[in-house]
């Protein structure tokens, strides 16, 4: 415990010099402060952001943005992966698409997305499903397909229906191999989330980043860049939470 | 007699597509009365597990048939319940044990749940595991695991048992004690038993017959009656001589049959 509690402290402090460097480097001019301003000023643009209230609504966008789509593609990635997993036919039907579609960078279809979507949300939503649903997919498609056959066996003896079979043993079983695609998906969406805000947003912590840089407010560009880790961070933290409550047995 | 399972000239190959087809089991007839308890040993690797798993439904035979009190099966029996040897695997590690023992009983129409806990809380008295209703399996030992399995089993009201080698992984006394467990259960509720084992003193032990089988490609050398009387005891029973025979007999054809495989 102890040694634990040393080690944090260590990174607390390497974390500490490195702002204080920087600070340092920003206050003597070895870096241009109009393009790198010193933590300070970063700091104080972030309580002012966050005293205005400016800071509820770019972030509620991006939020929103994230979650709808994240939602979509889980659900997507989910029931197509146990499709896939399942069916012989579907796996048939769907693996050339899916191996040929998943090396994209997803990144590189927006401009494309723009010529039939439009500018606007329905490109944002369509990209961030895309690029969040491969790794979901993937994973529970594996997870299915290494499933215990034991598993399957004993439903069947039971008399399980295909339909309760999915419900009651497929899905349960693969719930580790659910949230690792997820967990993969959730940092790829948010970059995705940012990157179409940047793109093609009219507000959002994406947005916001590009138009103040635009604007040379730099120590706010860089408040929103703090916004948006702490962002990714409660993100990443709530969904350990929940993983360890959704499945207490695994790894044991 | 009537024959509440019976296999009749069943054949499996397996074809992996080398062109050369394994065969797994070479035309084998047997019957299992109502009330039967019937033991299947054999050498290992001979394809005991694969006969189970045909008369479970879970695999189709190549050739032959088996029927259930006269009726072909194709597909799992409602009333058969299947012990795996891996009970571990086999139970499902996100339900608690109360959980685990609900799964056959989840499809029942019109039940109330709260008839349906109290059900399946007197099946996990029946095993002895009271008041681990609401433990997890990773929370319990193997023998205890077991046990959940054979609650779960009880609550899909079968009528026949067929166990695989389901108390080969765990201690020898628990082993014992399981034993003895499956056969009252046996013994208050009259079901058909199917036992595929390895180890010749369980055979002798808990069945009224033991069929011994050859190496692959797999027949039945013999059919071996027991007639130790019931209920039988792990001390007494194992003591007696007709047993140390019974024992003998069949230990001697297994080895005779490994010595004609080594020749």
């Amino acid at each position: 415990m102890k040694e634990k509690h040393l080690a944090a402290l260590i990174g607390l402090a390497s974390l500490m010099a490195v702002i204080g460097l920087w600070e340092y480097a920003s206050d003597h001019r070895l870096a241009n402060p109009a393009l790198l301003p010193p933590p300070s000023a970063v700091a104080s643009a972030l309580v002012a952001l966050i005293a205005d209230g400016d800071i509820w609504q770019q972030l509620l966008h991006t939020a929103a943005l994230f979650a709808g789509s994240y939602l979509i593609a889980c659900t997507l990635g989910i029931a197509i992966g146990v499709w896939m997993g399942c069916s012989e036919f579907a796996n048939g039907l769907l693996e050339p698409l899916v191996e040929s579609l998943r090396p994209i960078p997803k990144s590189a279809l927006v401009p494309a997305l723009f010529l039939f979507l439009g500018i606007g949300p329905l490109t944002m939503v369509t990209v961030v499903v895309f690029a969040a649903v491969f790794p979901v997919l993937i994973n529970v498609y594996q997870g299915v397909r290494g499933m215990d056959p034991v598993l399957g066996e004993t439903a069947r003896t039971f008399g399980c229906s295909r339909w309760r079979t999915i419900r009651s043993v497929v899905l349960p079983a693969t719930l580790p191999a659910i949230f690792t695609g997820m967990k993969v998906a959730l940092s790829l969406g948010i970059v995705l989330a940012v990157l179409a805000e940047m793109l093609a947003g009219q507000s959002g912590l994406g947005f916001i980043i590009l138009d103040t840089q635009r604007a040379f407010q730099t120590d706010q560009m860089y408040a929103w860049v703090v916004v948006l880790a702490a962002f990714g961070a409660a993100c990443s933290l709530l969904f350990d939470r929940i993983e360890r409550l959704a499945i207490p047995w695994h790894g044991r | 007699m009537e024959a509440r399972v019976s296999l009749r000239n069943v054949r499996k190959v397996f074809d992996d597509g080398t062109g050369k087809p394994l065969v797994a089991i070479d035309g084998i007839s047997l019957e299992a009365a109502r009330a039967e308890f019937l033991a299947i040993v054999g050498p290992s690797g001979c394809g005991k597990s694969t006969l189970l798993k045909i008369i479970a439904g879970l695999l189709e035979p190549t050739a032959g048939v088996v029927e259930e009190s006269g009726r072909r099966v194709s597909g799992p029996p409602p009333r058969f319940v299947y012990l795996f040897q891996q009970y571990s695997r086999s139970l499902f590690a996100w339900r608690t044990v109360i959980a685990n023992v609900m799964f056959p009983l989840e499809q029942t129409r019109g039940a109330r749940r709260a008839d349906l806990r109290e059900t399946c809380r007197r099946y996990i008295a029946q095993v002895g595991l009271a008041g681990f209703e609401d433990k997890y399996p990773w929370q319990l030992s193997g023998g205890m695991q077991q046990r959940v399995a054979i609650a779960r089993a009880l609550a899909a009201n079968p009528d026949v048992l067929l166990l695989d080698e389901p108390f080969s992984a765990v201690d020898a006394l628990t082993r014992m004690e399981l034993q003895t467990l499956v056969l009252e259960l046996c013994r208050q509720n009259g079901f058909t038993a199917i036992l595929v084992t390895h180890d010749v003193e369980e055979a002798v032990f808990m069945a009224d017959r033991v069929a011994v089988l050859t190496q692959r490609p797999t027949r039945v050398a013999e059919i071996v009656p027991i007639e130790l009387e019931r209920p039988r005891n792990q001390l007494t029973t194992r003591e007696n001589p007709r047993f140390l025979e019974l024992r003998h007999h069949l230990m001697t054809a297994l080895l005779g049959d490994l010595a004609e495989a080594g020749r």
